[in-house]
């Protein structure tokens, strides 16, 4: 059986980045990573960039190359799934029959795209966008493709119409939701996304659902739930994300959605740690347990895991955002954008401009933001929810587009 | 406008001599203007441009480059020399 004092499952940008670091941090320590995926570290965010679908484009994404991690010493376990976890033996099972022996261990697998659902959903040339093969399975179709639909609101489709419209596809995009990406924007944030999508010929259908995929082996259109029909050689399904925590049952490690973890990114096992997507963390400055799906997250956490697998004992402590360009605009998340029913919302900006915001507050202080056209003011909203800024007293200021939130922090 | 933009630093004590931004590499993903926003803001293109070059310390600098998620920061030293990425 090998043995590893540091294992790290999954070779994303949060696993990989706590390699680094400990490796950094304690050079005779042996680390291996188990990566699903076999390649070494990529840029997950390119795979819904326009660069990535270009010719060569591929060259383009990566972060390692597949010799950094022989040089760095790291043991580099490509094409391998962890199939089960023994956390009293402290021993991972991989999908192969291997079985490999920690100290301590990182699980940092990341999400998978949810499975889109409908009678014949089957058929190829059905996608959904989350790993390299899906998006190198996706770029092959739009060269031939013509007429495409896309399922759900939210980054990937947002950013996917823009790439087909790149190709001339003709893109129509169905949303069971009465506006773009409800409720996370609100309704006057969401009519500058429809708009833009609009003037760059998207089609959007509202209020509807598939109820079926009609063709032969291959897709050649759905049936929206009114009966009417709309052809395409192409669908890509982008309707959230899932974590894979099957292989972790019974194996004592408490999960919610994801892994449940301190602010220190430590499980309810004393030498196992979670960072990225798949962890959910009490953030000590939204005050509350969360689970962030953004590159800064993922990579910031990958560092404060790597740090505290070596002894240290540092708290995960950063305001993340992830922002996507796209049809000339820009749409910013910032923090917890979750408009639950603890939270109150002030949307901010000019009615009639292109420039809106919403602002989440929770229990008097601000929790998270979504901003369109506003990455001037990204992270003047990151430090008000850095600060604790207490809203109460300040709800018009906050409304007001005029307002220069910069006099809000103090100096 | 494509290619790289070069920025000069003159910053007192830092060992950074140049900030260069590859705008055919930069998605306006905005890391770099959430992990050090007096040095990067985003221009018309979306792409990041830099605002005032000596603002931020060695170490910030060289956290905004690392948060990019396309490598499109690239940080060069006063003997020339390219540390990151």
């Amino acid at each position: 059986m090998q043995k590893v004092k540091y294992l790290i499952i999954g070779g994303g940008i949060a696993g990989t980045t706590a390699a680094e670091t400990i490796h950094q941090n304690d050079r005779a320590g042996s680390i291996a990573i188990v990566s699903e995926e076999p390649y070494p570290l990529y840029s997950r965010i390119m795979l819904s960039k326009h660069n990535f679908y270009l010719p060569e484009g591929e060259n383009k994404i990566w972060l390692k190359t597949p010799d950094w991690y022989a040089k760095e010493n790291i043991g580099f376990l490509l094409g391998r799934t962890a199939i089960g976890l023994d956390a009293n033996k402290k021993i991972v099972r991989l999908d192969n029959g291997e079985e490999v022996e920690y100290e301590k261990l990182l699980i940092a697998t990341g999400s998978c795209a949810r499975k889109w659902i409908a009678p014949g959903s089957d058929k190829k040339g059905v996608f959904s966008l989350r790993v390299l093969d899906d998006a190198k399975a996706i770029k092959e179709k739009m060269k031939t493709a013509k007429k495409a639909v896309a399922i759900g609101g939210g980054f990937i489709s947002f950013e996917i119409c823009d790439i087909a419209r790149q190709f001339d596809i003709d893109m129509t995009l169905i949303l069971r939701e009465s506006y773009y990406w409800e409720p996370i924007l609100d309704k006057n944030e969401a009519a500058v996304v429809e708009g833009a999508l609009a003037a760059s010929g998207v089609k959007t259908i509202k209020n509807t659902e598939v109820s079926e995929v009609v063709g032969g082996e291959l897709v050649e259109g759905v049936i929206l739930k009114n009966g009417s029909r709309i052809d395409c050689d192409m669908i890509i399904a982008g309707v959230g994300v899932v974590c894979a925590l099957d292989w972790l049952s019974g194996s004592g490690l408490k999960a919610n959605r994801g892994i449940l973890a301190n602010e220190y990114l430590e499980t309810n096992f004393p030498d196992i740690w979670a960072a990225g997507d798949v962890a959910e963390f009490d953030d000590l400055i939204l005050e509350e347990r969360v689970q962030l799906g953004n590159w800064l997250n993922a990579r910031q956490q990958g560092r404060i895991a790597g740090l505290n697998m070596v002894g240290e004992k540092t708290p995960f402590l950063l305001v993340t955002s992830y922002s996507t360009a796209g049809f000339g605009i820009t749409i910013s998340f910032i923090g917890d954008v979750r408009p639950s029913t603890d939270r109150t919302m002030i949307s901010r900006g000019d009615p009639g401009s292109k420039s809106r915001a919403r602002i989440i507050i929770k229990d008097g202080e601000i929790v998270g933001a979504t901003l369109i056209n506003l990455i001037p003011e990204l992270h003047l909203m990151s430090k008000l929810i850095e600060i604790n800024f207490k809203v109460s007293g300040h709800e018009n200021e906050l409304a007001d587009h005029k307002f220069d939130l910069k006099t809000l922090i103090q100096p | 406008m494509p290619g790289k933009k070069e920025y000069i630093r003159n910053k007192k004590g830092s060992n950074i001599s140049k900030i260069i931004i590859d705008r055919d590499l930069c998605i306006g993903a905005a890391s770099c203007v959430a992990t050090s926003p007096q040095t990067y803001k985003l221009d018309d293109e979306n792409k990041a441009v830099v605002i005032d070059d000596n603002a931020a310390s060695d170490e910030e600098l060289i956290l905004a480059a690392q948060s990019c998620p396309t490598k499109a920061i690239i940080i060069i030293d006063k003997s020339g020399k390219q540390i990151y990425p």
